[in-house]
């Protein structure tokens, strides 16, 4: 995979993450989001073990205890961050909280520097741009904005970062394929757990209908499987960085699906002035990152 | 090992191509995502996969699998024949595509091919639209045509597209799948 093709596996990824919303609109509110994410992770990572089961095998015999304690590492930072993602956003309004959880592409490269790590000007330039962007869709709507919800909602944007620097760094490590099934399976068992806390009758308090067992194999299927392997192997060949900049495209998309979706599918957004010029800005941001501007400038 | 493609092997290979479609398709045929909308059809973004991956018996396996759907989902009409033709057709136009007409063995690995692919998508989304609209318009003449013609275009091109590329993508660079193309230039 070269660096086009991991930039279009990540835009691919983005795009799947946010039909999310979709596919939850279709699961009714009395199913908890734990009950959602632990089903749905376990069937994707039991999908994949079966469907990679020598391949698993063979990298668990080679990289052992090592493989697995980052495989659990990395499902611990990812329920970390939903929970908190969870939590800060029943504090804010649907557009206002996806802008703020981009907050990762500017927090991200601070971390990086932090550890020593050289971050392109480029790079820079673009997570700039994603913050211009982000500020921009604040304005008109400040005094409606919760402090404990940004903090905690900043709070998971520092865990996602930390996230997508272990992921990458596992991804160029590792095989891919293991440890999207490792991270399925223990993110699947981590939020049963919490799930069994909250609703002690689990599996038997839901009100069972193919409907709901569609929408949650479908996400199974895409969500779980297709995109979580798909980012894993786009990480071996982007940076951190440049893929929390394409992710931060998701905005965008939700944008869309609010614009054009039905009512019954997705709180209807309608955009104003300020989210506009956000967007705009969050777009100019990644074409800066994605685009090779210099190679062309060799070819022209 | 030299790996013949006996019947047998064949077979199995159009068998296995059939549960993955119907493990694809089947939950969007019982979950009703848009209201009113409801044949969304992610599934197509196999048929590139199909047709590139595994040739003639990913045609059949293709063709099959939709008309299983249909019966499990209980739309068997008249105009299945024709959604039939359409299901083999689609897959079978990527094949013929870079198997004969192609100078270049297929790959995604630069802006070029990709675009190429595109085109391809678009050429294969207008043909089984032109299959498919006509045969339902003959039977039943009260369905919105146009409505219908737009529905397998975007079914056509927007999943091959979105997620069939990103998928061919990770099954050629990185879990080694070759193309049924190569192969038979191998051999």
């Amino acid at each position: 995979m070269n660096k086009l093709q991991a930039n279009i596996c990540l835009m691919c990824v983005t795009l799947l993450w946010s039909t999310e919303v979709i596919i939850f609109a279709c699961i009714p509110n009395s199913v908890e989001p734990f009950a959602t994410t632990a089903i749905t992770s376990m069937i994707g990572g039991v999908l994949l073990c079966l469907c990679f089961f020598k391949r698993i095998k063979n990298a668990l015999k080679n990289g052992g205890w090592k493989l697995l304690l980052t495989g659990i590492f990395l499902s611990v930072l990812n329920c970390s961050y939903n929970v908190l993602y969870q939590y800060g956003l029943k504090e804010f309004d649907v557009s206002t909280g996806a802008f703020t959880i981009s907050m990762t592409v500017v927090i991200l490269p601070v971390i990086l520097m932090m550890k020593k790590q050289s971050v392109d000007k480029k790079t820079w330039i673009s997570a700039s741009l994603v913050l211009v962007g982000i500020v921009v869709s604040y304005l008109g709507k400040l005094d409606r904005i919760s402090v404990s919800g940004l903090l905690v909602l900043i709070g998971g944007c520092i865990i996602r970062a930390f996230y997508i620097i272990r992921l990458n760094e596992a991804a160029r490590k590792y095989d891919p394929v293991p440890i999207s099934a490792m991270i399925a399976v223990f993110v699947g068992v981590i939020s049963f757990v919490i799930w069994f806390f909250i609703q002690p009758e689990t599996f038997a308090a839901i009100e069972w209908n193919t409907q709901i067992i569609a929408s949650l194999v479908i996400h199974a299927y895409f969500i779980v499987m297709f995109a979580q392997t798909l980012n894993i192997f786009a990480q071996r060949k982007a940076t951190p960085a440049a893929s929390t900049i394409i992710y931060s495209m998701e905005i965008i998309f939700s944008l869309i699906w609010g614009m054009t979706m039905p009512s019954s599918i997705v709180t209807p957004v309608t955009p104003d002035v300020y989210m506009l010029i956000g967007a705009a800005f969050i777009v100019i941001g990644n074409l800066s990152e994605i685009v090779d501007f210099k190679r062309k400038a060799v070819k022209g | 090992m030299n790996k013949k493609n006996t019947p047998f092997r064949l077979l199995g290979l159009t068998f296995v191509l059939v549960a993955v479609y119907l493990v694809v398709s089947i939950p969007f045929k019982v979950m009703e995502v848009i209201p009113g909308f409801t044949d969304i059809r992610p599934v197509s973004m196999l048929q590139p996969v199909y047709g590139i991956f595994f040739g003639i018996p990913g045609c059949i396996a293709f063709a099959v699998g939709n008309l299983i759907t249909d019966i499990a989902s209980d739309s068997l009409r008249w105009s299945s024949i024709a959604g039939f033709i359409a299901n083999f057709g689609g897959p079978l136009l990527f094949y013929i595509y870079w198997d004969r007409m192609s100078r270049k063995p297929f790959d995604l690995k630069n802006m070029k091919n990709i675009l190429r692919h595109i085109i391809v998508i678009l050429v294969v989304a207008v043909v089984q639209a032109g299959i498919i609209t006509p045969a339902v318009a003959l039977v039943y003449p009260d369905v919105d045509h146009m409505l219908l013609f737009g529905t397998i275009m975007i079914n056509s091109t927007a999943f091959p597209i979105l997620l069939g590329i990103p998928l061919i993508i990770v099954l050629q660079e990185e879990l080694g799948f070759k193309t049924a193309v190569k192969i038979k230039k191998a051999e």
